[in-house]
């Protein structure tokens, strides 16, 4: 299955700190979805915690500056249908996009060394569907 | 490996030299052993002289996972600490919620075995199969919470999982824990244990991953969970909403078995001021969870007004509750949130640190010590200052603090005057908040459990659900031999307890359900049987090689003697006569003599313990 993502909305995972009780099933269903695995580095969302009540939820936020494409000495990364997409021919896995995020939305395939970044789950994101107390939510906003 | 779940490696770190190792484990191992619990009592029972002093650097710290953890099934987000402990001398295991289980599995390993001591502060980085000893000079002296955030720092990565001590493991305090995030491998003073070898904190980050044997088959269970669950209110609504305080109306107002003022009785007037509504209502800030639960039992209070203002913690739970309220003569539940975050700040178990305190109260009340002993405060049951202060005190080893980071017992022993009746502890581990009068079966339980007064060998749960008649004496060994047996496979797997009311309070075929899918050992429920009756045998032997023996198998004279002296158990206790008639079940439904209370040959032959049989025969 595959959806039609309109040009003129762009995508947000939302997050709700005040909700997220910090169990990180998110991170875990991510890694299940994408790879049939479990592994806290092969999720494409983190959550972390600082302090007793800070939490922030590490993923890309399909930010309007972009700054992993603008890094990337080889073009490698495109936005198309309101994701980051990694063209892994082109791509060195030199890792200045992960670098340049300031969100820490990307990192490194631990095996393959490419970047791995949120795709939505083919519309469907895992993180949302599985958050016990809808801590994290799939928003458009306009452009 | 063939079975899933597991890496089929122990990381083998020697702060004395410096030098790391790898251990292979075998899948016979695996299936023989389980994993958490399991594995940490074989490699302690393998490794340790049983007779060394819990300070000796020959003591070795297991930190383990078992094949669930990093896996998602509901509550296995957590890792196991063992050690021989300073408060019992024996095989102690601790349990903590923490994403450093799965970090361990994910950076390849089963666990970790760490031994020797180190010659300065240190704290370890294991990075996948690269691990470093570094320094830890300028940790040493900080509260856990910030010895965390230091090391993520220093390694530039906030995922980073972190379980570290605070000045009380420095300090050596014998109830010392061990904290990961907020949450605390609490008891049995594996912490100072972490002190004793200058091991400040253990820092794990894995890029690997785990898998379950059988994913359809785990997906099934997870269906089954997921529509079964729905029918257990604590489980969606009791915990999920109130959390572990939501115990406290029940067990102080049906069951009457709240400690109260060092157990002078179990009912305590002033439990309004400590409930669970009145917490939610009016201190609750948000919910938490250990990873990979959806439960959330945990909750995040703070103070918003009056003496206590600006306390906030990570809990209380129920335990800290029972502790440092109502056994402190204590009604306000302000002074409870302050206490718990310093106890987790400074890195010591909330349960001995308040039942220690209530029972210096008693020594004070009673005259056996005076202003003199106690740098002047007034050890009066209800002095809130006097608990705070107690609290630094204890974690700093300061004036009577020292003594009181010794334990009830040891305590007692240096006080003397028969003080030693009315210390609420089993084999040195202070008794947690579920009675051993008005719960037969927790009698029995505290008495035989190898940690002591542990409410996590025998569980209170079933007697309070009325699954066994919590007066009754009959057929009580056999309740007590089936909880600790889940209890003990639990720690292993390793999930949480509170799945006890969803899959049952006594071993039975839906542990062995949801094992199978995740392992693929395809066990039968007698396999399952054998593998804890090993375990829980193995952790007796280590016990019985350190001296151990029947007699040590008891209750404190207060309990066994003085009936509660008010409320709905008014009259209830559990008497020497009727413990040993227990006792005497217990043993004979085990397998153990039951003179001495150590295991027969033939009952660990049977379960394949024929190299511990021989060990126990030469004793």
């Amino acid at each position: 299955m595959s959806i039609v993502i309109a040009q003129e909305k762009k995508p947000l995972i939302k997050f709700d700190a005040q909700k997220c009780i910090f169990c990180k099933i998110c991170e875990l269903v991510c890694a299940r979805y994408h790879y049939g695995k479990y592994g806290s580095a092969i999720s494409r969302i983190n959550i972390v915690r600082r302090g007793i009540k800070s939490l922030r939820y590490l993923i890309c936020t399909r930010c309007e500056k972009r700054f992993c494409i603008a890094a990337c000495p080889r073009k490698a990364l495109s936005y198309k249908g309101g994701n980051i997409v990694v063209n892994e021919d082109l791509c060195d896995s030199c890792g200045d996009c992960v670098k340049a995020c300031p969100f820490l939305g990307i990192k490194l395939h631990p095996e393959t060394k490419k970047p791995i970044i949120c795709d939505l789950c083919n519309g469907d994101p895992q993180c949302v569907k599985h958050c016990p107390r809808g801590a994290l939510t799939l928003i458009w906003l306009s452009r | 490996m063939k079975y899933g779940g597991y890496k089929g490696k122990i990381l083998r770190v020697n702060l004395t030299t410096r030098k790391t190792s790898i251990m292979e484990i075998t899948d016979e191992f695996a299936r023989k052993y389980l994993g958490g619990n399991g594995f940490a009592v074989r490699f302690l029972f393998d490794m340790i002289d049983p007779r060394i002093d819990a300070f000796d650097p020959t003591n070795v710290i297991a930190m383990m996972t078992g094949p669930f953890q990093g896996i998602y099934v509901p509550t296995s987000g957590k890792y196991l600490l063992a050690a021989k402990s300073p408060l019992t001398n024996g095989y102690f295991d601790s349990i903590s919620g923490g994403q450093i289980g799965a970090e361990i599995k994910y950076a390849g390993y089963d666990g970790i075995l760490i031994i020797g001591r180190a010659d300065k502060p240190v704290y370890i980085f294991v990075d996948d199969d690269k691990v470093e000893f570094k320094s830890a000079e300028r940790l040493w002296g900080r509260l856990t919470s910030e010895t965390q955030e230091m090391i993520k720092e220093e390694i530039g990565d906030p995922r980073l999982s972190v379980s570290a001590i605070g000045p009380a493991g420095e300090n050596k305090v014998r109830y010392a824990c061990v904290i990961t995030e907020y949450r605390a491998a609490g008891r049995g003073g594996i912490g100072a244990v972490m002190g004793s070898k200058n091991l400040k904190a253990i820092a794990v980050r894995g890029s690997g991953t785990n898998e379950p044997a059988n994913p359809e088959a785990l997906e099934a269970w997870m269906k089954w969970y997921n529509e079964e669950v729905k029918k257990v209110p604590a489980l969606t609504t009791g915990l999920p909403v109130y959390g572990t305080p939501i115990l406290v109306s029940s067990i102080n107002n049906m069951f009457g078995g709240f400690g109260t003022r060092n157990y002078q009785t179990e009912y305590f007037e002033g439990w309004e001021g400590l409930c669970a509504e009145l917490l939610k209502s009016k201190y609750w800030d948000k919910d938490s969870a250990c990873p990979a639960c959806p439960i959330a039992s945990s909750k995040i209070f703070s103070v918003k007004e009056g003496k206590w203002k600006g306390a906030i913690s990570e809990g209380p739970d129920y335990e800290t509750i029972y502790s440092f309220g109502s056994m402190c003569g204590i009604n306000d539940i302000g002074l409870v949130i302050k206490a718990d975050s310093m106890c987790d700040e400074y890195g010591m178990d909330t349960v001995s640190c308040g039942v220690t305190i209530s029972f210096i109260m008693e020594c004070y009340e009673k005259g056996l010590i005076t202003k003199e002993n106690t740098d002047g405060m007034e050890f009066k049951f209800g002095n809130d200052d006097v608990v705070i202060q107690s609290i630094e005190k204890i974690a700093k080893r300061i004036g009577i603090g020292d003594l009181m980071a010794e334990g009830s017992l040891r305590a007692a022993r240096i006080i003397g005057g028969n003080s030693e009746r009315f210390a609420i502890q089993v084999k040195g581990l202070e008794i947690p908040g579920h009675s051993a009068r008005a719960l037969r079966g927790m009698a029995l339980g505290y008495a035989v459990a190898s940690r002591g007064g542990s409410h996590h060998d025998p569980r209170p749960t079933g007697e309070y659900a009325g699954a066994s008649d919590r007066k009754a004496v009959e057929g009580k060994a056999s309740w007590v031999i089936g909880t600790m047996r889940w209890t003990t496979i639990g720690d292993s797997m390793i999930i949480c307890h509170f799945l006890e009311r969803l899959l049952g309070y006594t071993l039975n075929q839906r542990h062995v359900d949801m094992i199978n899918p995740v392992t693929g050992f395809g066990y039968t429920y007698e396999e399952l049987v054998d593998v804890a009756e090993r375990i829980l045998d193995l952790e007796r032997a280590f016990n019985v090689r350190a001296g151990i023996r029947r007699k040590d198998d008891t209750l404190p004279r207060r309990f066994l003697e003085e009936p509660i002296a008010s409320g709905p158990s008014k009259g209830m206790h559990t008497d020497e006569f009727t413990l040993n008639k227990m006792l005497d079940e217990f043993y004979e439904l085990k397998g153990w003599d039951k003179r001495t209370g150590i295991p027969t040959k033939e009952k660990l032959i049977r379960i394949g313990l024929e190299d511990v049989a021989l060990e126990l025969e030469k004793l």
